[in-house]
Formats: C-alpha cells, sequence, structure tokens
C-alpha cells in the first residue's frame, strides 16, 4: 500500500516537465540501473517516487524530468525498454507545468481518496459553525466515524490494542499532517490527555473565540473507543485558536450511563 | 433532507409517508400538513458484529398495497439469506400506525432486533422529552401538545433513550446498538433518539414476529388510552378492520366497465387499479375535518428544492374535489367549498396556498401583481360544477349557502380584468410574471360559472355583466393571444411583450374551463391544433412512449415531462374523442376518434409506467429514467387519473 502522489511545481519556461511510469522487475539493482540511464542521458529528475511494496516482485518506478523544449525522448524509452529490468514504459508531457499527476484517481488503504488544502476543511467547519444547530456535536461525530473508520482500516495491516493504539494514532496524525501528538495516558484507567502541538485546524482557523477542534476529538474518541474495545469520551480544554499555546484533548472512560449531570457538558470531564 | 417517498398510509388524524424499504419519512399528526414528527424509523437487525439496517443497499426490495386497501407489504430480501416481510397499516379509529415485521433466515440467526426512531415531536429538533415506561411497554416522546409513543408485541426487553447529536456521543441510541446492548436509559432531554431491542433467536427457516405500535395523541393520558383501547385488538383483527374500511371506500364509487379498446384490451385490471389507488390516494391526502387537501404530503420540509408541496392550492383542490365527484364522492365538494367560504380574502380572492387550517402559507405571492388570479377563476368554475350536479332543492341550500362568497369572487374577477384580459399576475406554474391565457381561461370559466349561478339566484344584471365580462376575456384572448401561423396559443404577454414559448397550459381554454368548445367546428379545429402541437413540441420520449413536459425551457427539476400535463393532455384528446362520439355515433371507429382514443390511452400507461413500485402517481417522470421524480403522490396527478379514466370509460 503507498500513497498515489501529485506533484505541484513551477517549472523553468523554457523546458518541459516529461514523465515516465516505468515498471520492473524488481532486483537491488533496478532502481539504480534506471537512475543511471537517466544520468547518461541527461534527463535531468526533479521530482520521483517507487513502489514495490503492493507487489515485492514488479516495481513502479514514476520520474518527473525537466527538459529542453521539443527534445524527443523516444530514443531514451527504447533503451530504457531495453534493460533487462525493465518490463514496460509509459511517458507524457505535461503542458502547464504546474500540477502534474501520473495517477487517478488517489487512493489510501485501498480506498478513494483526494488531497484537500486544510483551508478548504475549515471553510466547512466554518460554515458548519455559523449556520447549523449543534454543529459542535456534528464535527464530533463525524470525527468518530472517520476514527472508528480508521481503526477498522488499520486492522487490515496491524494488530490494534491499547498498548500500540497511541503510538499509531501518533504516527497517523503526523503522516496525513494533521498535527504532531504528545499524550499522556494512563492505559489502564484510559485517562489522561493528547497534545497536539500544531493542529491543522488551527492552522488554517487560527484565532476564535471557542475552541475549533471537536472534529479531532471526535476522531481521537472514534479510534481509542474502536482500538481499544472500550468508550471514551474526549473533550478539548485547550485550544491553539483560543490562545493556548497547544490544543489540549482530555481522555477519559465514557460513564456508564446519561443522566441530567451530563447534559452539563462542564461535568462531562 | 429530500426523500421521496413509494407509499402513503392514514386515517382521519394520521397521514403516514414511507420508503420503497419501509422506512418512515413523513408522520403527519394531527394534520396532512403540521405537524411532522419523524425524522427516521426503521429496523435493524444485529448478528454478531454488524447492524444490518433495513434501508441497507444489501436488501433488495418490493413493496406493493395489497389490492384495495391503504395496506403496505414491503418484502426485503437480504444477500444472506435473510427475509423481512413487513406489513404497514393505520389503524381504522385511532392514530396508530401498526407495523409487523416478519424475520425470517435461511439459516440460524441468532442476534438482535431493534427498532430505531430519530423522532423530533412537533417538528422541533430540540426541546424534545422522552421517557420510557418499562411497566406499561411504552416509549413516549413528547413536545407542548404532541406525544409519540412506541409500543411493541412482544413488549421490547431493552431500550436507550439518548442524544442524537451532542457530545456525550456514547448516549446516541444508533451508537448504543452497535455494541448489540441497549443501556437502558430512562429518561432524556433535547435533541434525542431511541431503540428498543429483543433477543432474536431463530432457526433456520422458521419465523420471528414483532409488532411495532407508533401512536400519537395530544396528551399523555389520550396517548396511554389509545394504546390501552387497542390492547385486545389482534394485528389480523386490525388489519380486517383496515381492509374492510377500504373496500367499504371504494364500494362507493361511480362503476366502471372500461370496455376493451382494440389493442388494449389487457389494460383494463391495471386502470381499475390505477382508479382505485387515485381514489384511496386521494381519501388520505384530504383533511375530513377541514375539507381541503394536501397538494403532496411535505417531502421538502426547508424548501431546498422547491417551495414545499404540503399546502392547500385552490387550484389544485377544486380540480381534485370535481374528479371526486364524478367518482361518486360529492361530500368533498361540500366540505371544501365550506372551507372556501371561511378562507376567502376580504378582496375576494384565495390566498396563493393555505395551511390546511385556513392560515396562509409561507408564499412569495403576497401582492396583487404576484397572486395568482386563475386560483378564484378556479375555484368559482368548480363551485358551478357541484352546483350543477344537485338536485333542485339542494341547489338552493347550497347557492343560499354560499352566494356571498361567489358574489365577492366574481365581482374580484371583474376587478381584476377592467379592459377584458386580467392584471399582471404570476402564472399557475408560479413561475413567470405577466397576462396570461390559462389564468384568462380559468377567469373566463369562474364568471361563465358564477353567471350562470346568478341567472338561478335571480340576479340577472349581475350574471348577463359576468357572462359579457367572460365573452370578452374570450375574445380577447382569442384575438391577441391565438398564433394563426404556428396554430396555438401564446402563453402570454410578460415584459410588455408577446411569449409564443408553448407552454401546456394553454390546454386549459379548452378543458377544464370551455372557453373553446369542441361543438364549434372553428373552435373545435383550434383544439386539435393546441394538441398536436403539444403533441409535436413538448413530447419526451421515456418509458415506451412520450411525456409531456410543461414548456420548453422549463429548468424546474430538471425539465421533466410532467404527470399533470401527461395527463392534462389525454384528458383533452378524451374529451375530443366523447364530443365525437356524441355528434355522430355512425363515424365512432373514424380515423380522428381512434386517433385521440388511442393516443390518450398511450399516455394514460405512460403515467402508470411513471408510478412508484407501489403504484403512486408523481408530479414529474425522470425523464433519463423513466421513474417517478418529484412530489410523490401528487394530488393533482391522482385527480387527473380518475377523470382520465371515467372519460376513457364513457367512450367505451
Amino acid at each position: 500500500m503507498v500513497r498515489d502522489l501529485c506533484m505541484f511545481s513551477k517549472a523553468d519556461k523554457e523546458a518541459e516537465v516529461i514523465w515516465f511510469k516505468i515498471a520492473y522487475r524488481n532486483t537491488v539493482h533496478s532502481e539504480a540501473d534506471i537512475s543511471s540511464l537517466f544520468a547518461e542521458k541527461g534527463l535531468d529528475m526533479r521530482f520521483a517516487y517507487l513502489d514495490s511494496l503492493e507487489n515485492p516482485s514488479i516495481g513502479k518506478y514514476v520520474i518527473f524530468t525537466e527538459v529542453e523544449k521539443g527534445r524527443d525522448v523516444s530514443s531514451v524509452v527504447t533503451e530504457l525498454k531495453g534493460l533487462d529490468v525493465v518490463l514496460d514504459v509509459e511517458y507524457g508531457t505535461s503542458r502547464n507545468q504546474v500540477m502534474q499527476s501520473v495517477e487517478f484517481p488517489l487512493s489510501l488503504f485501498g480506498e478513494r481518496a483526494i488531497i484537500l488544502r486544510a483551508r478548504t476543511f475549515v471553510d466547512i467547519l466554518r460554515i458548519v459553525n455559523e449556520h447549523v444547530p449543534q454543529a459542535e456535536g456534528i464535527q464530533m461525530h463525524t470525527g468518530i466515524r472517520s476514527g472508528t473508520a480508521a481503526v477498522r482500516l488499520l486492522r487490515e495491516f496491524i494488530d490494534i490494542d491499547e498498548n500500540n493504539c497511541f503510538d499509531l494514532l501518533k504516527e497517523l496524525f503526523m503522516a496525513s499532517g494533521w498535527g504532531l501528538l504528545e499524550y499522556d495516558i494512563d492505559i489502564r484507567s484510559l485517562t489522561g490527555s493528547i497534545r497536539n502541538r500544531d493542529c491543522f485546524i488551527y492552522d488554517a482557523y487560527k484565532e476564535n473565540e471557542f475552541p475549533v477542534c471537536a472534529y479531532i476529538s471526535g476522531f481521537f474518541a472514534g479510534f481509542i473507543s474502536e482500538a481499544t474495545k472500550r468508550t471514551v469520551q474526549v473533550q478539548e480544554v485547550q485550544c491553539m485558536a483560543t490562545g493556548d499555546t497547544f490544543c489540549e484533548h482530555l481522555l477519559s472512560p465514557a460513564p456508564g450511563s446519561t443522566g441530567a449531570e451530563h447534559i452539563l457538558k462542564g461535568e462531562l470531564t | 433532507m429530500i426523500r421521496q417517498p413509494n407509499s402513503i398510509l392514514g386515517n382521519r388524524q394520521l397521514l403516514v409517508t414511507m420508503g420503497k424499504k419501509g422506512e418512515l419519512f413523513g408522520f403527519f399528526y394531527p394534520g396532512r400538513d403540521f405537524a411532522q414528527h419523524i425524522e427516521e424509523s426503521q429496523a435493524c437487525l444485529y448478528e454478531g458484529n454488524r447492524l444490518i439496517w433495513s434501508n441497507d443497499h444489501e436488501w433488495h426490495a418490493s413493496q406493493r398495497y395489497v389490492e384495495n386497501s391503504n395496506i403496505v407489504n414491503t418484502e426485503l430480501v437480504h444477500q444472506c439469506g435473510l427475509r423481512m416481510h413487513i406489513q404497514d397499516l393505520v389503524h381504522t379509529d385511532q392514530p396508530i400506525l401498526v407495523r409487523n415485521y416478519r424475520i425470517s433466515p435461511s439459516r440460524k440467526f441468532q442476534g438482535k432486533f431493534f427498532y430505531y426512531s430519530n423522532l423530533q415531536v412537533g417538528e422541533m429538533q430540540k426541546k424534545n422529552s422522552a421517557f420510557c415506561d418499562r411497566d406499561s411497554g411504552l416509549l413516549v416522546q413528547y413536545w407542548k401538545d404532541f406525544h409519540i409513543g412506541i409500543s411493541s408485541r412482544p413488549v421490547f426487553e431493552e431500550w436507550q433513550i439518548g442524544k442524537a447529536l451532542d457530545t456525550v456521543w456514547w448516549t446516541n441510541a444508533k451508537y448504543d446498538m452497535e455494541n448489540g446492548k441497549l443501556q437502558n436509559n430512562l429518561e432524556d432531554i433535547g435533541n434525542i433518539n431511541n431503540a428498543i431491542g429483543w433477543e432474536l433467536d431463530i432457526d433456520a427457516d422458521s419465523t420471528a414476529e414483532i409488532t411495532i405500535l407508533i401512536c400519537a395523541a395530544s396528551t399523555r393520558q389520550l396517548l396511554y388510552r389509545s394504546i390501552r383501547d387497542i390492547r385486545n385488538e389482534t394485528v389480523e383483527s386490525m388489519f380486517d378492520q383496515t381492509y374492510e374500511s377500504g373496500l367499504k371506500w371504494l364500494s362507493r364509487k361511480r362503476p366502471l366497465e372500461l370496455k376493451g379498446f382494440p389493442g388494449f384490451e389487457f389494460v383494463k385490471l391495471e386502470l381499475t387499479e390505477a382508479f382505485n389507488r387515485s381514489l384511496l390516494a386521494l381519501g388520505i391526502l384530504n383533511d375530513p375535518t377541514r375539507g381541503t387537501f394536501v397538494a403532496a404530503p411535505e417531502f421538502d420540509h426547508d424548501f431546498e428544492k422547491s417551495g414545499g408541496y404540503g399546502y392547500c392550492w385552490n387550484r389544485d383542490s377544486s380540480e381534485i374535489v370535481i374528479a371526486l365527484l364524478d367518482s361518486g364522492y360529492p361530500e368533498y365538494c361540500e366540505r371544501f367549498f365550506s372551507w372556501c367560504k371561511k378562507t376567502q380574502l376580504p378582496d375576494g380572492s384565495w390566498f396563493q396556498r393555505y395551511w390546511l387550517d385556513g392560515n396562509a402559507g409561507s408564499s412569495w405571492g403576497n401582492f396583487s401583481f404576484s397572486t395568482q388570479i386563475d386560483e378564484t377563476g378556479s375555484t368559482l368554475f368548480a363551485m358551478e360544477k357541484y352546483y350543477g350536479s344537485l338536485e333542485p332543492i339542494l341547489k338552493k341550500e347550497f347557492l343560499d349557502n354560499i352566494w356571498g362568497t361567489i358574489l365577492s369572487a366574481a365581482e374580484y374577477l371583474m376587478r381584476r380584468t377592467p379592459g377584458g384580459m386580467h392584471e399582471p399576475c404570476i402564472c399557475l406554474w408560479e413561475t413567470h410574471q405577466g397576462v396570461f391565457t390559462y389564468t384568462n381561461a380559468a377567469i373566463y370559466g369562474g364568471l361563465m360559472g358564477a353567471s350562470r349561478m346568478a341567472m338561478d339566484h335571480n340576479e340577472t344584471e349581475l350574471a348577463n355583466w359576468w357572462r359579457e365580462r367572460a365573452e370578452l376575456i374570450k375574445e380577447q384572448t382569442i384575438e391577441r393571444f391565438w398564433l394563426p401561423d404556428e396554430g396555438y396559443f401564446a402563453r402570454g404577454i410578460r415584459h410588455g411583450s408577446i411569449d409564443k414559448e408553448i407552454d401546456a397550459s394553454i390546454l386549459g381554454t379548452f378543458m377544464p374551463f370551455n372557453m373553446l368548445s369542441a361543438e364549434d367546428e372553428k373552435e373545435r379545429e383550434m383544439i386539435h391544433s393546441i394538441i398536436s402541437n403539444l403533441e409535436s413540441r413538448l413530447r419526451v420520449p421515456v418509458n415506451r412512449y412520450y411525456g409531456i413536459r410543461r414548456y420548453e425551457k422549463d429548468t424546474y427539476i430538471d425539465g421533466n415531462p410532467w404527470t399533470v400535463t401527461t395527463l392534462w393532455l389525454s384528458k383533452a384528446m378524451l374529451s375530443l374523442a366523447g364530443s365525437m362520439k356524441e355528434r355522430d355515433e355512425g363515424t365512432k371507429k373514424s380515423g380522428e376518434w381512434k386517433t385521440m382514443a388511442t393516443g390518450a390511452l398511450e399516455y394514460i400507461l405512460w403515467s402508470l409506467r411513471g408510478t412508484t413500485c407501489a403504484g403512486m402517481l408523481p408530479e414529474q417522470v425522470n425523464k433519463y429514467t423513466g421513474r417517478p421524480a418529484w412530489a410523490i403522490p401528487l394530488s393533482w396527478s391522482c385527480a387527473l387519473m380518475l377523470q382520465n379514466i371515467i372519460l376513457l370509460d364513457g367512450l367505451g
């Protein structure tokens, strides 16, 4: 499983971007053989990624090169195809030189994914906050669903329980660009706090009168509840949007029943 | 959220709308228009570690009414071998929906049966309260004088009442179902949801049966009393009573012979079913205490894509009561015209649309230039139709009772037509502003009707005055709007110039308002020409024939063909064929007669192919898929279906 990529660049106006998508037989020297040929032919590799995880015997090597306008690379392709490790070569020219993508659609954990700017996500949150009753509840419920689904997807690749779920959560947040987490949790009682030091919601939302990370709280609650099979409640008690230096989400087991006392949210923690 | 029903049920106090997998979309009590208490209500099975909702895409669904009744059978077959049969009916005397579930697995099933509801009692998402009365086996949610109770047979074993959308997410009944065990919270307030549950242990090819009863009442005491009153009634006896009440209702209908047309012998049963279904649907869409109808059960509560349909338009209701009169149910006229008497505005007109209790509906027609004058014309026209059907002694009684209303309405029409044609207003489709052929025809029909009634009321001077104005309107409409080269009426005048876009509503000059008469040779030619132009320019090929759009540049909900305009056209064709039969029996099988009758029958069959699988007639049919598209069931479509079948029967 590898995340597909899209490349954004500002290339030299006098040059053009030619991309190559090479299927190769995976040996220890395959990638080196291909890269050497590019160097030998004077093709300037500006961006590349390779993947031999999904299929260990056949790798995928995607290379974006910047070349002088009008250059014919067909002879290079012929030589590439002549390498004993190369199985197939696709190539093409990107005309706009701003967005190049070889893969469509994007996928994540085998499911359709998209790339969204944090600002766009936050625009949705803003509109919900401004116009929809119980906006915090909606965001939290959305987060719970996302967090629960994330664990279910991860379980296809790794066993998850209370012993590793917080580390996985931290890795997931960093990998997806959502934030840098620190946690201080008593795993036995499932109490403690999670701090997010670079929350993407705050980064786009900026200052606000009230905490804005209910979606993140919900994600934590869904993720941890699903991973530990114990129902937890999570509430944001500090938020960078309200001037705190980090966002802090308090974690505790959900009460066994609901009563009038729980209506007052202040008593939940 | 906009959801189009597949079927409806109801009694005098209750109107229920349902999706094709038996999920409840609407639960209207005590009016047909207000209040709608349900956001979501459906069953769910829990097996091992997963929930199988009854509206999951994995179920294959079929839904049909029990013939001649308002009892709905929904069959769900899951790919894992489960079968769920749901029989829904509304109790004949109590505002109680009875939902009988029978679950049969192909292999042993061990799990739970949950019934989940997200109620918004009184159309309020907030400030609701709910409690579970364990001793009575009743879960109640209420707001002010609206109370909804859920009980069951057998009594539910577990339950949850929780916050639907709060940060205390684990109390949410939907989440609570996920681990297969409910928390049994006794009460809560705010935006809340609930679930009730049973252990379910069914051997392969055996059946488990659970009945859910959803009751409405104005007070807690009445709710308990309703539940108590039916405690000794079995589901079978409630089925029998509801079934008999449907049969009894239909036994009064006008008898139909429906002698076959060559090549269409196979449709007699289909037409009879459509006739009965339209009658049964209209019976539910009518408010029996107030006398009027909703255009359709409301489905666009937030006016997301339309102005909503859960209101009474005089234009629609006038058409409906006349269709019911012709079908053998005159009492709807009496009640509707009493309602009209109460709701008439001081200037003699009627408002764009009303709540069924007579209050003005939310409207974009609050000014004299934005009102719809045709609605006042239609109302007067319908009054005279009804008047014409009465025995002499009843005629006098009716006229004495309603004369003030007639006088005021006719004088309003006179004031709005000072030069002959009407002053600018909004068209019947609520789209354009201007002077319209259709509106003029409706005013013509209204004034001619009023004139005839005035004559009988010994108001000769008024009768002549109104008739002369009607004739002037007709003269001017033909003179200014008839397009001799094209052979149809222009839509009217918009922005100071003639709008030549062809519009199906010009049929109103013939049907129903009789401004053009089939008996007059020249006018008959005009009617033929209108029909021919509408067929060639507005028809859309879908469902193996053609549906008719409203007008060429229609963009409302994708500009689909409408059941209304299609049945309107077929009604005109059948009327034309009928007039030929009367004129010349000897040439009954003439080419013209055959063309009109056969063409009309094709349009009727097209309309039937565009119903829901339960037989509900929509306002529109999707132009690509041929499926019912919008406003289901539409009472105007039902009325037109009745009128078409009656006319067809008359031709046999």
